[in-house]
């Protein structure tokens, strides 16, 4: 009983997960760090999501979204318990090293913390030319997204969908860690899923599948091979690595592996693009695979603390010019590479300009002079390089406390400085992310030529999944999803039924998306003789209605040749987006959208032309939209939809 | 009302009971719903909170059973008949709610205009 022994087994990690998490929360509650285990928790629960919604979702790009933040939350729980193992491990080196009574160095510093930002990454690409010219087949996408990890930080890009249109994979992602120790490492890692309708089983439209049953070409055989042997390309699952320790649970869906990585330190800063090796993992056997050029482009930036925020300030007395005797008062701040000197705190706040400035940087000494007779407290002396000329500046504070703590800020800054080295030699300009735009959508692609081939012999199926096709691949660029501009064919809502109605020709017999009723079926046998620009809002919509019934699409393969040529130039007119939601009907646009089946109503009215049932299609218009749904026009309606499914907000009556 | 995924969610509620009609072969509700969890949120005019994949009422036929019962365009309904409409998806939502075997639906639904009112009463409290 194999599947009994499969339960048992899921039963088993179930468990395990279970005690795996007492585990986690009994370390966080020893060292009462509530913190971590919030965060734990938390991103628990968005990986409980993240399954429930793969498990749910019909659409690819959609069950790639989901499969990203699962990857994500699997790295970040992962992170969270491995810093918990470590503060458990310090708690207890801490007690035993109390222990021994073991006396380190008395004045232990610690280099300040920064940010650093990632940006601009750019991994260029390298297709062979067999890939162009030869590659007749399907084209080959991947999705990737990146990982970044530095210290307990996780962030991962938006995702990407990369085929040989692209000569290079942009992220446009600023990602920025905030505390970021000088010693950091932050780990980039690219992961890649392959994104092509035939290696997932299930998903292929009927046509495709029948098409791809017959023939498939060399690539897509590799592919289809790799595919089907599960570990022959990479051992790291959904679970990003997961060990023992964890174990992932197993989803159905896309499944990204790690295709590159590299790690950058604190030697790759650089307020400039620099260019870093990858490491390449995985073959070219591969599903996911991708021909990298090997290396990645990034802007590397880091922003010490000590350059950014006041590291000390307070009150001192300047000698100013060369009296011997002349003190004058200031309020001192020491930031990045400088001592500012206001007159007073007030200011510095009002942003005035300061009396004098001091250069604190590498070439800076500082040294506390003998005491002045007058005062108890030491001056401090502060030696600069300005050009050949050496320039010192006298300084004393009020009391000795304040001597010191300004030495000791002196040297921690000092010590900053060294640990950050070149980041300290000027402030790293950081752009913080700015909240999303919504993209603006450039067909990437060539003409609508290379994909429209239409055969006399296709029916709309065809036509419909390309043009599906390309809708996915639209709603994927855009981050609001919004749709394409040739996507407002199928819409119609009432600021956009002015601009139709003036677009169309002062023709009877095709009355389609005008304003107002009655919608006449047979707007469906009219179509015969469109050929100018105008006709276009009309002239596709029904073609896609025409789709739902079976009945008629003999009717209509023969209509369609003639409209090849002006959908493209149709196509490329059309601008805008609607209000959204795909709808699909032939009549007049009411407050919210009408749900297909009045519309199928309407169109098995046309084949089967009898009065009763187009009087109800006219009725549905004007008031209760449809009370009558044939249940066999359902049925295939549903399968349609299905395949249709552009990513858009469905509407559905009840 | 924002959603947090994994956080338990509270709203205020307004029970309505909706008596399907019946013609022919077929049971109508009188209205049209949008949004689902495999739908693109941030189209969904009715919510407040663009990421909320919640079900909502996007068209009520007049003079329908649900416009009768109480039923307005923008609402989102939680529950129906004790399912969850929160986290399904568009095509779980619908058959939730064409159920041939059930005559009636009793759904809880969210309205904004709802909180408003129960603030308005608590404050003058």
């Amino acid at each position: 009983m194999p599947i009994d022994r499969l339960a048992d087994m899921e039963e088993k990690l179930r468990i395990l997960e279970d005690l795996n998490m007492i585990y986690i929360r009994q370390i966080a509650l020893s060292l009462k760090d509530s913190d971590i285990q919030k965060k734990i928790d938390y991103e628990i629960r968005m990986r409980e999501g993240a399954c429930k919604l793969l498990a749910a979702c019909s659409q690819r790009d959609q069950a790639l979204e989901a499969s990203k933040s699962l990857l994500t939350c699997n790295a970040r729980i992962m992170a969270y318990m491995s810093e918990l193992q470590r503060m458990k491990e310090a708690q207890v080196m801490q007690r035993v090293a109390r222990r021994s009574s073991d006396a380190g160095p008395m004045d232990d510093r610690s280099p300040c913390k920064g940010k650093v930002a990632i940006s601009d990454l750019r991994i260029p690409l390298m297709w062979k030319d067999t890939e162009y010219f030869k590659n007749k087949g399907e084209l080959h996408r991947c999705a990737v997204f990146c990982l970044l990890q530095l210290g307990g930080e996780i962030f991962d890009t938006d995702m990407v969908m990369v085929d040989r249109t692209l000569t290079d994979i942009c992220f446009d992602n600023t990602i920025v860690f905030n505390e970021a120790a000088p010693g950091f490492e932050l780990r980039v890692e690219l992961y890649s899923c392959c994104s092509e309708d035939d290696c997932s089983a299930g998903s292929t439209p009927r046509k495709l599948a029948s098409k791809l049953s017959s023939s498939l070409g060399r690539s897509a055989g590799k592919k289809m091979r790799a595919s089907l042997e599960p570990g022959a390309c990479s051992p790291t699952s959904n679970g990003g690595g997961a060990t023992i320790l964890l174990p992932v649970p197993s989803v159905p869906g896309p499944k990204y592996h790690l295709l590159a990585h590299t790690t950058l330190n604190l030697s790759h800063v650089q307020d400039s693009f620099r260019t870093h090796d990858l490491t390449i993992t995985g073959n070219e056997e591969c599903s996911y695979w991708l021909p990298l050029y090997g290396s990645v482009c990034c802007r590397l930036a880091a922003q010490p603390h000590c350059m950014t925020q006041q590291m000390m300030s307070g009150c001192l007395r300047v000698k100013l010019g060369g009296e011997p005797q002349g003190w004058t008062n200031v309020y001192g701040v020491l930031k990045g590479t400088n001592l500012f000197c206001y007159h007073q705190k007030e200011d510095m706040e009002a942003n005035v300009e300061p009396v004098l400035t001091i250069g604190i940087n590498k070439e800076t000494r500082i040294r506390a002079a003998e005491k002045d007779p007058q005062s108890k407290a030491q001056n401090i002396c502060i030696t600069n390089q300005y050009g050949g000329e050496e320039v010192t500046h006298t300084l004393s504070a009020d009391s000795r406390e304040d001597t010191q703590r300004w030495m000791e800020a002196f040297w921690q800054q000092f010590y900053d400085m060294s640990q950050w080295r070149q980041c300290c030699d000027d402030l790293m300009k950081i752009e913080l992310p700015s909240p999303r735009k919504p993209a603006i959508v450039t067909p990437k692609q060539g003409s609508l030529y290379h994909e429209m081939v239409i055969d006399t012999s296709d029916d709309i199926g065809t036509v419909t999944d390309i043009l599906t096709r390309r809708m996915e691949e639209f709603e994927l660029r855009t981050q609001l999803g919004s749709p394409p501009h040739w996507m407002s064919l199928f819409e119609e809502d009432p600021p956009r039924s002015p601009l139709n109605h003036q677009r169309l020709p002062p023709r009877s017999p095709s009355p389609h998306l005008h304003g107002r009723p009655p919608r006449s079926p047979r707007l469906l046998s009219s179509n015969a003789s469109l050929t100018s620009d105008s006709d276009s809002p009309s002239s596709i919509s029904p073609c896609f209605r025409q789709a739902w019934s079976p009945d008629s699409s003999s009717s209509l393969s023969s209509r369609f040749r003639p409209r090849t040529l002006s959908l493209d130039a149709k196509l490329s007119t059309l601008r805008g987006r609607g209000y959204g939601g795909y709808r699909c009907s032939c009549q007049p646009p009411v407050a919210g959208s009408v749900s297909p089946r009045p519309a199928q109503t309407g169109l098995s009215c046309s084949s089967s032309t009898s009065s009763s049932s187009s009087s109800e299609g006219s009725n549905s218009q004007e008031s209760e939209l449809g009370f009558s749904r044939p249940s066999n026009a359902r049925r295939s309606l549903r399968n349609l939809r299905a395949k249709l499914d552009p990513r858009n907000w469905l509407q559905s009556q009840v | 009302m924002s959603f947090i995924p994994g956080q338990p969610v509270t709203a205020v509620v307004q029970r309505i009971e909706i008596l399907k009609l019946r013609d022919g072969d077929n049971l109508i509700l009188g209205f049209s719903i949008g949004g689902g969890i495999d739908q693109d949120p941030s189209q969904n005019p009715f919510s407040e909170d663009k990421a909320d994949k919640g079900i909502y009422v996007t068209r009520v036929s007049e003079g329908g059973p649900a416009e009768v019962a109480g039923l307005r365009v923008g609402d989102k309904i939680m529950q129906v008949n004790g399912w969850d409409m929160t986290m399904v998806t568009h095509d779980q939502a619908r058959k939730r709610l064409t159920k041939k075997k059930e005559d009636v639906v009793r759904l809880l639904i969210s309205r904004k205009s709802l909180e408003e009112v129960v603030r308005q009463s608590m404050m003058q409290r």
